[in-house]
């Protein structure tokens, strides 16, 4: 199979004969990339039929509008890691956006213009050279900064910079049909990227989603984030692969980690700091996670993970806190007595940390998620308050005990969860590790749609609503949320030509899944008016 | 006993390879930004994922399946890439997969099934079987870069081993080495009718010749009774430290004789007091990590076992992350050198951006070889270095036919040039 020759020879046109390709060994190269590809994803992933690299946002308009002529489904990606963002379609096209890399800082208004190839680590290192910083993706460094933007943009640094919508500025967006439309301050001014809430039109409600549309929404080719004042301190770079780290200029910024007595002060301490607007950032790390940081190879993290107790598990209720004197170094130090007085209260135990920092700040260690099992995936995650995640990550990882083995056993660990900005929110996410060798590795999916359905049983909020299958989800949610994500899909993309199946992708798995029940009631997008 | 790794033992690797770039990008603690921040010359140059690791995994794996048959674009895909080892160690930061094991055996595997090698490579390949050296030169030449006043001894301990290049198209750089070696006080020996190391079949996939040869220098290095081999070429260091024993396989250190780079032997010389830089060199300098004396210099450690659950292995295995690759040596000599102001370019150490010679690319493609090269003198330009010192001939030989086609205003160097000038030998730099 292949895309039509008249299409073909007009994307050739568009972008040259040396960025497009058919090949088969070009497309096999795109198959399914990697994040859930070892989950039932894989019954629905497939490679395209064509690729093509765009280099510029008139380059991306024309390529889609000749998908529209022609009737060709496509998928973008620039980094793709997720295997939502693989073709599920035949006779798809890809569009791959590496070669779109370009990055403008306006360090007058701090705030970034990136291209869709652009990734967390050179945004972060770039803002870093001028005093200024972002938040680096959960996902890692290598995350594009426009597709995270635009879908989840979860990190520990949410804490003090505040979750991504809020800082996501002026969009260049080219619509499913080909349209570009512009948003924000952009809409009346080409080159004033500064503002998204106007006067232009504001449709980053839309755009974003509930957590992002993975490409069914057409491509956003330019985008802007605003940048926060950071200390003026360097991170210095030290160490040889696999031990780099950033030194933190002790004066500035210093980690604390605290062992609570028990949950429930864990999550008075969350909230304690927020009241008294300390820290850069707080979270709960999963025990799992402390014996990754330790141990040298795959083989060393299983023989110190075999000597975990329960017990151990269970009394350890770790708080992992980064403090930074932005303005000063006496903010660091009345942060940190205020911190102490804080801990002293709550009878936190002050456990010994490193002056550096590989993970938060310029994210390199995600892949690491991969390192001890092979299989990983995050179950869920979730905005909400701090309560919410506490109780949350405790009814999953009771609900987890049914799956343990194939799932790795982590004693019922409630996950990571973090605050967000300053408490008044937070964001939990849990996650499981399987061997996918495991002839019983399908029940990662069993408990994925189980999580579903406890959510909605229990009435906890989820914020993984765009890998879900809307028809059972959407009902108990909305009641009809479903129905107008399907209804704005159709007025955008109405021949669902930007990474079909979107919306319903989940659904799909589930049907062609061996492993997986449906047992709702499916309606069709079809008939949806 | 032979024993080359075949591509089947590197499904594992291909299955659980997590596309995360990590073979792409430079480490996210050191990356300077958007410019220089790619440490993977392939994928830089060519864009699709098929030139990256993770595709070229991607690839190997549906061919072993039996997924994807062999193509011009396959083995385009499989040959276009400097075997750099950038991605192995961007790979091992976080996983512990063998992306380079992989692709130097899909490139045998290639070559077994009569689908290599690439005709440029085949004639290097029937250069060493008739002439013993890379270029086709006569091999009665080879001694020929021997100057008067250098007097090897007729049997030592050390043997220096030239190499092809040193021996016949930088030949200055073989009579420094030499130099500084007598200047020293060492004693040492050649290997009388030396032929190339190999490293020009291992590296196109060419494991039968690769294993003739290497038989061949073994045999004549057992003969000579030295136990150290040293060695002023990057490849050749690499060839006769980690490809010998991992082909044999075997550890380096089972291999009954040590390898040294001349930067190890003068370093160590520096720090004992035993060598005295007197002569200043005033310029400002960038050291380049020759990929095959830098992250691919670690120790073949052989590992023979078994995997379970969870992938683990039993027992446990060692791996060559880069880690410890000589990176110091050479830069300590260069600043002890009177004069020389040392300033470091982005992507350095493991992280290190290829010159582009290696892997066979400067014979197949030099067009991808010289875009390379000149990617890094635009990086050493940008941190306002004078100079690019390097520690192989074959870096130095891209940088200069780069620097002789560009703008660029730099001089490349090879390390032993500006020893031999701080010594006030014969051979520095002109």
């Amino acid at each position: 199979m292949s895309i039509a020759r008249e299409a073909y020879r007009a994307l050739e046109s568009i972008v040259g004969p040396e960025h497009i390709s058919e090949d088969p060994v070009t497309c096999r190269a795109y198959r399914t990339k990697s994040y859930r590809r070892e989950t039932a994803y894989e019954t629905i992933c497939m490679a395209p039929e064509c690729v093509v690299m765009p280099k510029t946002t008139d380059e991306v308009q024309r390529i889609v509008r000749v998908c529209n002529r022609y009737k060709v489904p496509y998928t973008p990606t620039s980094t793709y890691w997720y295997a939502t963002s693989s073709p599920k379609k035949p006779n798809e096209l890809m569009i791959d956006l590496k070669r779109m890399n370009k990055l403008e800082i306006n360090d007058k208004h701090m705030y970034a213009i990136v291209e869709s190839g652009v990734v967390y680590g050179q945004l972060q290192q770039e803002a870093l050279d001028r005093g200024l910083y972002t938040m680096v993706s959960g996902g890692g460094s290598q995350v594009s900064v426009i597709c995270n933007h635009i879908n989840q943009g979860w990190s520990p640094l949410n804490y003090r910079t505040g979750l991504i919508g809020r800082r996501t500025l002026g969009i260049e967006w080219v619509l499913p049909d080909g349209e570009i439309l512009r948003l924000g301050s952009l809409a009346l001014n080409e080159d004033d990227y500064s503002w998204g809430e106007g006067i232009g039109p504001d449709l980053r409600g839309i755009l974003r989603g509930a957590s992002g549309w993975m490409g069914a929404m057409g491509i956003v080719t330019r985008l802007a984030t605003k940048l926060i004042p950071f200390q003026p301190e360097r991170l210095e770079p030290t160490g040889i692969s696999p031990d780099t780290t950033l030194m933190l200029p002790q004066n500035r910024i210093r980690w604390y980690n605290f062992n609570l007595p028990n949950r429930e002060s864990l999550e008075r301490a969350m909230y304690e700091l927020g009241w008294h607007e300390i820290a850069a950032a707080a979270t709960k790390v999963p025990v799992l996670w402390r014996y990754i940081a330790r141990a040298k190879s795959k083989e060393d993290f299983w023989r110190l993970w075999s000597q975990v107790t329960p017990e151990e598990i269970a009394s350890t209720h770790i708080l992992r806190i980064l403090v930074v004197g932005y303005t000063s170094e006496e903010q660091l130090d009345y942060e940190e007595r205020v911190l102490m007085d804080i801990m002293e209260r709550l009878g936190g135990e002050f456990r010994r940390t490193k002056p550096s920092d590989e993970s938060w700040i310029k994210n390199a260690d995600s892949a690491g998620m991969w390192w001890m099992t092979g299989g990983y995936v995050s179950i869920e995650y979730v905005i909400e308050t701090i309560q919410h995640g506490v109780k949350q990550g405790v009814a999953i990882a009771d609900l987890k005990k049914k799956f343990v083995p194939p799932l790795v056993n982590d004693f019922g660990d409630p996950g990571w969860f973090q605050a967000v900005e300053l408490g008044h929110g937070d964001y939990s996410e849990f996650l499981t590790y399987w061997d996918p060798d495991d002839k019983e590795y399908y029940k990662a999916d069993q408990m994925y749609l189980e999580t579903m359905k406890l959510n909605i049983d229990k009435g906890f909020y989820s914020s993984f609503l765009n890998a879900q299958p809307i028809w059972l989800t959407g009902p108990a949610f909305g009641p009809n949320y479903h129905l107008w994500q399907i209804r704005v899909k159709k007025a955008f993309d109405s021949d669902n030509l930007s990474n079909p199946p979107g919306l319903e992708c989940y659904d799909e798995i589930v049907e062609r899944s061996d492993h997986l029940t449906r047992d709702w009631e499916k309606g069709s997008m079809e008939e949806v008016v | 006993m032979v024993n080359p790794p075949k591509l089947e033992q590197y499904q594992y690797d291909m299955e659980r390879c997590i596309h995360c770039g990590g073979c792409r990008w430079v480490d996210h603690i050191y990356t300077p930004g958007v410019r220089f921040g790619v440490k993977c010359p392939s994928i830089a140059r060519f864009e699709f994922d098929e030139y990256a690791a993770y595709g070229r995994e991607e690839i190997g794996l549906a061919l072993l399946k039996g997924e994807l048959d062999y193509s011009p674009r396959f083995i385009d895909a499989v040959f276009q890439c400097q075997l750099c080892g950038a991605c192995d160690a961007g790979c091992k930061r976080n996983l512990d997969l063998e992306p380079l094991l992989t692709l130097e055996t899909l490139r045998a595997r290639c070559v077994a099934d009569g689908q290599g090698p690439l005709p440029a490579h085949k004639k290097v390949a029937d250069n060493i079987a008739k002439t013993h050296n890379r270029y086709g030169s006569p091999h009665k030449n080879r001694p020929q870069w021997l100057a008067d006043d250098i007097k090897p001894a007729a049997k030592a301990d050390m043997l220096y081993f030239v190499g092809c290049a040193s021996s016949y198209t930088a030949t200055s750089l073989a009579q420094a080495t030499a130099r500084i070696l007598q200047a020293s006080g060492a004693e040492f020996m050649l290997l009388g009718g030396e032929e190339c190391c190999g490293y020009p079949l291992y590296a196109t996939g060419q494991v039968d010749a690769f294993i003739k040869q290497m038989e061949r220098n073994l045999e004549a290095l057992k003969k000579s009774g030295a136990s150290t081999v040293i060695v002023n070429c990057a490849e050749c260091y690499k060839t006769w430290r980690v490809d010998y024993p991992k082909v044999l396989g075997k550890s380096t250190a089972d291999m009954g004789f040590t390898v040294m780079h001349i930067v190890e032997y003068v370093d160590q010389q520096l720090k004992d007091g035993k060598i005295k830089f007197k002569n200043p060199v005033e310029m400002k300098l960038t050291y380049h990590d020759s990929c095959n004396l830098g992250r691919l210099s670690e120790p073949s450690i052989y590992w023979e076992g078994t995997r379970g659950k969870y992938g683990c292995l039993e027992p446990s295995k060692e791996y060559r992350r880069g880690t410890y690759g000589i990176y110091q040596p050479p830069r300590d000599i260069l600043a002890a050198i009177p004069g020389v102001e040392l300033v470091e370019m982005y992507r350095h150490h493991e992280n290190t951006w290829c010159c582009g010679a290696g892997g066979g690319v400067r014979d197949a493609n030099k067009d991808f070889a010289l875009w390379t090269a000149q990617d890094r003198l635009e990086e050493a330009q940008d941190v306002g270095a004078e100079a690019i010192v390097s520690a192989c001939p074959y870096c130095k030989e891209n940088f200069s036919e780069a620097i002789k086609n560009g703008k660029e205003k730099l001089k490349a160097y090879d390390i032993v040039e500006l020893i031999a000038q701080a010594m006030k030998v014969r051979g520095g730099k002109r």
